[in-house]
């Protein structure tokens, strides 16, 4: 159970998550130049030095994550043909609802994302409404809250599965 | 809370925790919440668990206090 996929998904989220993050820094405050004459039309978009090389980094580090996750995909899918763990499914594949045990956890589990989802939404709201934030940093509220979902979710579940004794 | 004696009767037939999950068709770890208290089963598991286990669901579950109230 300890290395099931299912179990390690919201780890893998949450690097695509601050990847995404840091590509986000990449590519905030861009230079934007457009140019709408009778002769031109053209959109330049510039973006500073250090900037660029963090999102050409970030891009980078994010394509390589999805190849190895991919991979990790097709083989848990392949040692596990009646298990199978889809990356586009709308029902989250981390949950864990073999039977009526793990439907436990999975609901304890989701209870806690769920609490934590009703107060930290809210309050990113407040925040982006009462102070004058940048663009970039409300992405990263959002995407924090989407780290801090996964992070809550995978702990709760690790804590019921990690005092296994036969 | 819902104490049991799922763990001391597994023992008894010498069961380890996927033997009893695969006759009562959960997971092992399932068998394990069970055993810790940690998750109180359904009718039916509890229904299956005596049965594997040769014995009553009343044998096999009650609730804590209800021990004393009977000494």
């Amino acid at each position: 159970m300890k290395n099931d996929f299912r179990l390690q998904y919201p780890l893998w989220q949450m690097g695509f998550i601050i990847l995404l993050g840091a590509f986000a820094y990449g590519l905030s405050s861009p230079m934007t130049e457009v140019v709408n004459t009778e002769t031109e039309n053209s959109i330049m978009i510039s973006i500073g030095g250090t900037q660029s090389l963090f999102a050409m980094i970030a891009l980078l580090l994010y394509f390589i994550l999805l190849a190895v996750f991919a991979s990790q995909l097709r083989k848990h899918n392949k040692n596990n043909p009646h298990q199978k763990v889809s990356a586009f499914s709308i029902r989250p594949p981390e949950y864990l609802e073999q039977d009526e045990g793990m439907t436990y956890i999975t609901r304890k589990a989701a209870q806690k994302v769920y609490t934590f989802i009703t107060w930290s939404l809210p309050l990113l709201a407040a925040f982006a409404i009462i102070l004058p934030l940048p663009k970039l940093f409300i992405i990263w509220g959002i995407l924090l809250v989407a780290l801090g979902q996964y992070w809550i979710y995978y702990r709760e579940v690790r804590s019921h599965l990690k005092e296994e004794t036969e | 809370m819902l104490k049991n004696r799922v763990k001391e009767l597994r023992a008894r037939y010498g069961f380890t925790q996927s033997d009893l999950g695969k006759q009562v068709d959960v997971t092992r770890q399932t068998i394990a919440f069970i055993e810790k208290g940690e998750f109180s089963p359904s009718i039916t598991l509890a229904l299956k668990l005596a049965k594997a286990l040769q014995t009553n669901v009343d044998e096999l579950f009650w609730l804590e206090g209800d021990e004393e109230d009977e000494k």
